[in-house]
């Protein structure tokens, strides 16, 4: 195997990376801030992809469509989502883990099943918008697809707007605090329910996002939430949580040890990531680098 | 019986604990006292191996315990009660302190006699003895605050300790309660011949039972010495009229 | 604490309902006893998931691996070497053992959510082995027509066969949690700080109960090779081990029965709910939410606390 199909086997993984980064950083996010492991963020991706579909289909189907989804999609599941976070979980915060662990894996059966009744069982696809059709000559000539390049671009910038939300928003700085003592917030004469709120709706509208993005590679089916909820977790655990440049470390070693991996050995290489996982957590039980907990 | 030697211990640069020394003879009773934060929790900590000191030395009957895990210091027959009552919430009177006493037995492996037939005279006796007996089928999580702490003592009593540690007995008790405690605790001495190194914030407490006092604020020790070197010492004074609300008399 | 169910006039309840479970199969059709058998195994499974969950604090999240490997490990046996099934019967929850063992080892250093989901790394890693190896494991398609003795390969002798071995188990699991080791292991959920300071080793009490719960989560891998002569992928796939764990907390994860009424009622539900439509999640994650809304000790849990309130009222107006 030459330099080249590594190089270009390395960017497929990285365009994978980027779709896991933005679920993984909302994941990042609620379990870091609200501590509230949402398995239903896996079925949320899930929704934001079937979402996709029909606005585009809405919309004609082209270049409209598209973007169309692109906005419109997260922002329906942020919508649900911010419906479950004030009849549900706003009054469960402070409930042992392992329940909320639980209620989040019930929503994630509902959700699925409703995705079922409202779309049905088949595969579903979203075309590619005619700007991004097509293939770009990387490094050796290998043609890559545009559309991964748009995702490589997508990739960063949303890393470093997260950033700016985090860090130097009011809100970004108050929810950093709530993480950490959410007394001491509420007792400071902030609503700590809807900082909890805003967060939770961000960080579900970042796997609608996500699910709208990988629409178009990828035949958007049944189950998708499945494999993807149980990387975006252990992505999130491995980078340390609530922390955005971990998501996005652990999203760069689970995308590339994935493909990577599978370049080198086809039939196992599905379990390079996961070993990757145990070796950072066996030097590392609190993740790379710095949790909010 | 114990001795300290330089302990120290740092948590990100904070020294909690500062070059502690200290030396507890067989029988008696020692304080340790100081102002919120002084470090005597840390310093029980250190002792008991929940926390392992940066450098120096524990020595407990000639031998060095230092950095040794809490289960095999309570084997050396070192016991210990928390400030913060840390008992088995959802296990009766009774059950708390059977496992108490069945772990000192060595018993924790046995996977298959029934518990309700093992040391139940004895967890009876030490239940008799701390005034519990008559409670011991309640829930511990139910309990009122002053049974809990008296409970917490019973336990660090199951397993049959040479040195007992008592972080803060009577806090948050009544005067009732209190009196109760203190007087418990003296019998205890008394009847089973223990060592033991306690902190408290009460000073009445303190001068009334302690034979020596150690003083510790802001993790360094200011001065050891019975009652009345304590008493009249002018650093000891400083460091408390200078900003804690706790009267010397 | 682990409320004493064999007491007094309860024992009499108990005989009525082994007398019940024994007459079934000469009474009830094929499908109901497949049923029932399927109930049982799983109430095992759920108990065994309890065992370190309820009872130990562990936060067992990936229970279903132990399941899938003991019963692959079977199959596999029976299906691949010349061995007696009755000896691959044993083997099986002897490799469970062994791997709960093993990832216990590497999972125990942490603790709570790090350790449930360092759990589902390493189980992940198992299934995805599992998934891949086709020609050890069959793969994505699994084995079928797994041959059993004569004696248990009808649906009758399957079902009493899992009967006696469900119920030997229950026993077993619940002599253990009465012992002086059950009463330290709930002690460490309780306070595993306190613990350590009366003496006792956390890590070590909390491995053995890892490897009690591998093995009897094997044993029912076992039944279910018994009852449905067939091994698949996704008995070793998370979600199994997230319905496990709703099981327990739906009969109440306290209690030592709650796992097998979980399991009864989740069977029921979803063997009933899909002869309507086929959207049994809904169904499941409906009640589920509910349960875990009003009654977080689930059922029995809520039986027994509605029961010591009546006591602490008596006792105090005594």
């Amino acid at each position: 195997m030459d330099v080249t199909g590594i190089l270009n086997q390395a960017f497929v993984g990285l365009s994978r990376t980027v779709i896991l980064f933005i679920v993984s950083s909302g994941l990042s996010l609620i379990l870091g801030v609200l501590r509230i492991p949402n398995i239903a963020h896996g079925s949320l991706y899930m929704i934001g992809a079937f979402m996709a579909f029909t606005i585009s289909r809405l919309f004609g189907g082209g270049e409209m469509g598209f973007w169309m989804a692109l906005i419109g999609a997260p922002l329906v599941v942020a919508l649900i989502s911010l419906f479950a976070e004030r009849s549900v979980f706003q009054h469960l915060y402070e409930r042992e883990h392992l329940m909320l662990l639980l209620l989040t894996f019930a929503f994630s059966l509902i959700f699925g099943d409703l995705v079922k009744i409202i779309w049905g069982g088949d595969y579903k696809s979203v075309p590619v918008p005619q700007v991004f059709q097509g293939f770009v000559p990387l490094i050796g000539g290998l043609p890559f697809p545009t559309y991964n390049v748009f995702l490589l671009v997508c990739g960063p910038v949303i890393a470093i707007l997260l950033w700016l939300l985090v860090n130097k928003t009011k809100i970004g700085k108050i929810s950093q605090a709530a993480a950490v003592d959410r007394e001491m917030v509420g007792a400071v004469g902030i609503n700590v329910s809807w900082v909890f709120a805003i967060v939770f709706v961000i960080g579900c509208l970042l796997a609608g996002l996500g699910g709208a993005l990988v629409a178009p590679t990828v035949s958007v089916t049944l189950g998708m939430d499945h494999t993807l909820i149980m990387e975006a977790f252990l992505i999130v655990i491995m980078g340390g949580l609530g922390n955005i440049w971990g998501a996005l470390l652990g999203a760069l070693i689970f995308g590339l040890t994935q493909s990577l991996g599978i370049l080198v050995w086809p039939q196992f290489g599905i379990i390079f990531p996961y070993a990757a996982v145990i070796i950072v957590l066996l030097f590392r039980p609190a993740g790379l680098l710095k949790a909010t907990w | 019986m114990l001795q300290i030697r330089s302990l120290n211990k740092s948590f990100d640069g904070f020294k909690a604990v500062n070059n502690a020394n200290l030396d507890v003879q067989k029988g008696e009773i020692v304080a340790v006292i100081g102002p919120n934060g002084a470090g005597k929790t840390t310093l029980f900590n250190l002792i008991t191996g929940v926390l392992k000191p940066d450098s120096g030395e524990v020595i407990f009957k000639n031998e060095n315990i230092t950095g040794l895990p809490p289960h095999e210091i309570c084997k050396k027959r070192i016991s210990r009660s928390f400030q913060v009552v840390n008992v088995f919430n959802r296990l009766s009177i009774f059950e708390n302190t059977q496992i108490s006493i069945l772990s000192r037995e060595k018993r924790t492996w046995n996977l298959f006699t029934p518990s309700s037939k093992l040391a139940v005279e004895e967890t009876n006796e030490l239940l008799r003895n701390v005034g519990l007996y008559e409670k011991r089928d309640r829930i511990s999580g139910a309990l009122s605050h002053g049974d809990r702490k008296v409970l917490e003592i019973a336990m660090a009593l199951g397993g049959n300790p040479e040195f007992l540690i008592l972080d803060e007995p009577t806090a948050g008790m009544s005067p009732e309660e209190t009196t109760r405690c203190i007087d418990l605790i003296k019998g205890l001495r008394e009847k089973f011949g223990l060592t033991i190194l306690f902190c408290e914030h009460d000073m009445e407490i303190v001068f009334g039972i302690a034979n020596r006092i150690m003083v510790m604020v802001r993790g360094a020790t200011i001065i050891q010495g019975t009652c009345e070197e304590v008493r009249c010492n002018e650093a000891v004074q400083d460091a408390y009229l200078g900003g804690s609300d706790v009267c010397l008399m | 604490m682990v409320t004493g169910f064999f007491s007094g006039k309860g024992k009499i309840w108990w005989i009525v309902a082994l007398v019940v479970l024994c007459i079934v199969p000469l009474v009830l059709p094929r499908f109901y006893v497949y049923m029932l058998s399927i109930i049982l195994l799983f109430g095992l499974l759920a108990t065994s998931n309890d065992f370190p969950l309820g009872f130990g604090g562990l936060y067992q999240l990936h229970h279903a691996v132990f399941y899938g490997v003991g019963a692959y490990a079977t199959a596999i046996v029976i299906t691949k070497s010349g061995l007696s099934p009755w000896l691959a019967f044993l083997i099986g929850p002897i490799i469970s053992a062994v791997l709960g063992l093993i990832m216990g080892l590497i999972c125990v250093r942490l603790s709570k959510l790090y350790f449930g989901m360092l759990q589902i790394s390493l189980g992940s890693l198992v299934w995805a082995v599992v998934f891949r190896w086709y020609s050890f494991t069959g793969g994505d398609d699994g084995i079928h027509g797994i041959t059993v003795p004569d004696i248990i390969s009808s649906y009758q002798g399957a079902y009493y066969f899992t009967l006696i071995i469900t119920g030997l188990s229950l026993f077993i699991m619940y002599r253990i949690l009465k012992s002086p080791y059950g009463s330290v292991l709930q002690g460490i959920r309780d306070n595993p700080v306190r613990s350590a300071m009366i003496g006792v080793n956390v890590k070590k009490h909390q491995l053995l109960a890892l490897i009690i719960a591998g093995f009897f989560a094997g044993l029912a891998g076992v039944l279910f090779v018994v009852v449905d002569n067939t091994v698949f992928p996704d008995m070793l796939f998370w979600t199994l081990s997230m319905e496990t764990t709703i099981m327990c907390l739906l009969g109440g994860w306290l209690t030592f029965l709650g796992p097998m009424l979980g399991a009864a009622v989740i069977i029921l539900v979803r063997t009933f709910v899909s002869t309507y439509t086929v959207y049994w999640g809904l169904a499941l994650g409906i009640i589920a939410g509910l349960v875990i809304f009003f009654m977080p000790n689930g059922v029995l849990g809520w039986f027994q606390d509605v029961f010591k309130r009546k006591a602490n009222l008596a006792e105090v107006k005594e």
